[in-house]
């Protein structure tokens, strides 16, 4: 359970946090504000600042990700384009790499793989393009993922073993699929997925009764966990058969397993929930967010009714009684090793980035 | 009469919280195009089940979802003929100013007498919460609305009357 207050910054007036990254040591987060530009803020004497702003897009970044391995970041957007951009120490700038995707729809999700040497872009024309860098040709390539999916894609995560990719589409499926690039790759089989891997190959299959929001694998790579529309979160070890955490509350959009056996999950809700491994099934645990303590000023009764008489508002409580106020978009890792997280983070439409200690 | 009011309220609240989940969604069928799904309905799997939540044969609400626009479309009690003219003015009013209300749809949809379309934008920049309040409102007050009118009207035209009556022995 938490103990401490989460730290609040509200990097964003007005404007929902569609989608970020922190680098590698979180002294910089790459953010798009609802925007077709992705800045780069930087915390100056406690104060978040915009220090760069990276601009070839034309429409909607809809995924940014930041690699820890290679400091480099990947953005896409709906103008079907995906930029790679590599930091130049001398001038302190961020030199861009067009991407061509080659795909005719919007694209929308973006990750990094764990070695940092190919990336996976989710797109609305029922694809990933599993993108990496040719030497011979100093280009990035795409290739695709498409046999098997069968509407837009929505989210992707990387197994740690850099080669299979979970994915979650509208069509209210979940997918394991194989990113193996034969000229980077090294042959390689998996004890749960399975042992010849071509690209493409589908390894798994999981059917929900709603739109697959997020996916997750666990930090070794044995369970892969989802998110649906119908206020499920499902968790799988095996290609055959999942468990299935009814949730009360509204949907989840987003995933996070903080250790082998623990996942913070949240969404439309605006509170981050704990789930925890209970022998072979799954949980809900808690609600990770008890609302920021209300001072209960001497004056309250006097601003009641001067709301009444400015505003004409008998109840003026318009705020939620949580630290963020709209949907909260995604959840990414802050602190700690990836098989016991310690600190996460996440953002939301209402332009906050929270961090949470657990 | 009220204790159906309440129950009626409570499931629309309900349906209406659960149906604004709305996220961005670029068209899957045209590239480069972000349109309310609902609308476009070019994508079926995106589109979600429509309910209908009735009163009664005469009070109904449609609440049509889907991953990035919801459409509410409220038919209000008419019980005579004059009610019917003054909700159908009524309603033509607001709806001619449907882009200062930003949330109102310009026609209702059909058996319907206002719709409101609710896009991911919207709640973007405004507080679901407040927007299904808004609703619902909305709903309890235009009942309220149409009987004053009504209201009034009948006195007018009784006070029309007898003033022109008067004039003959």
């Amino acid at each position: 359970m938490p103990t401490a207050t989460p730290d609040v910054h509200q990097i964003l007036w007005g404007v929902p946090v569609t989608c970020y990254a922190f680098n590698h040591d979180n002294t910089k987060v790459a953010v798009s504000a609802d925007s077709i530009d992705v800045q780069i803020w930087a915390r100056r004497n406690g104060a978040w600042e915009v220090e760069s702003v990276l601009s070839q897009h034309d429409k909607l970044v809809t995924g940014v990700d930041w690699s820890a391995a290679t400091n480099m970041i990947v953005s896409v957007s709906q103008d079907l384009n995906a930029y790679v951009w590599q930091h130049e120490l001398s001038t302190g700038n961020w030199k861009h790499a067009m991407v061509a995707l080659r795909t005719n729809r919007a694209a929308t999700c973006v990750k990094w793989s764990p070695l940092g040497n190919k990336f996976a872009a989710g797109t609305g024309a029922k694809s990933i393009c599993i993108c990496y860098y040719d030497e011979s040709q100093d280009l990035w390539k795409a290739s695709h993922n498409k046999k098997h999916i069968t509407s837009t894609v929505l989210s992707v995560d990387w197994h740690p073993d850099n080669v299979l990719i979970a994915c979650g589409a509208a069509d209210m499926k979940t997918r394991v699929l194989s990113a193996y690039i034969k000229s980077i790759d090294p042959k390689s089989g998996n004890p749960v997925w399975g042992d010849k891997l071509p690209l493409d190959q589908l390894c798994a299959e999981y059917k929900s009764n709603g739109w697959v929001h997020g996916v997750a694998f666990s930090p070794s790579g044995a369970s892969v966990a989802w998110v649906a529309h119908d206020s499920t979160l499902n968790v799988s070890t095996s290609k055959d058969s999942f468990v299935t955490v009814k949730t009360g509350n509204l949907p989840l959009l987003s995933l996070l397993f903080i250790s082998e056996d623990r996942i913070v999950a949240a969404g439309h809700d605006c509170v981050p929930y704990l789930f925890e491994r209970r022998a072979s099934s799954w949980e809900l645990v808690n609600k990770l967010d008890q609302g920021p303590k209300r001072s209960v000023a001497a004056n309250s009764a006097m601003l009641k009714f001067k709301q009444m008489d400015s505003r004409a508002q008998a109840n003026a409580d318009t705020e939620l009684n949580s630290y963020h106020q709209n949907t909260i978009t995604h959840i990414r890792p802050y602190a700690g090793a990836a098989t016991n997280i310690t600190h996460f983070v996440t953002g939301g439409v209402d332009g906050k980035l929270v961090v949470w200690e657990l | 009469m009220s204790n159906t009011l309440k129950t009626y309220i409570a499931a629309v609240r309900a349906t209406l919280t659960a149906a604004m989940c709305l996220e961005n969604f670029a068209s899957q069928h045209v590239e480069r195009h972000n349109k309310p799904e609902v609308e476009a309905r070019a994508t079926p799997e995106v589109l979600l089940t429509p309910v209908v939540i009735s009163r009664n044969e005469n009070e109904k609400v449609l609440i049509e979802g889907s991953v990035n626009s919801v459409r509410v479309s409220i038919k209000i009690k008419q019980a005579d003929e004059i009610e019917r003219i003054l909700c159908h003015k009524f309603t033509r009013f607001m709806m001619m100013r449907a882009e200062s209300f930003v949330i109102l749809r310009r026609k209702p949809v059909e058996g319907y007498d206002i719709s409101f379309l609710i896009t991911n934008f919207h709640t973007e920049q405004m507080y679901k919460h407040k927007l299904v309040d808004f609703i619902i409102q909305f709903m309890e007050e235009v009942d309220k609305e149409i009987s004053e009118m009504k209201i009034s009207l009948n006195a007018r035209a009784r006070i029309v009357a007898e003033s022109y009556l008067l004039q003959f022995p």
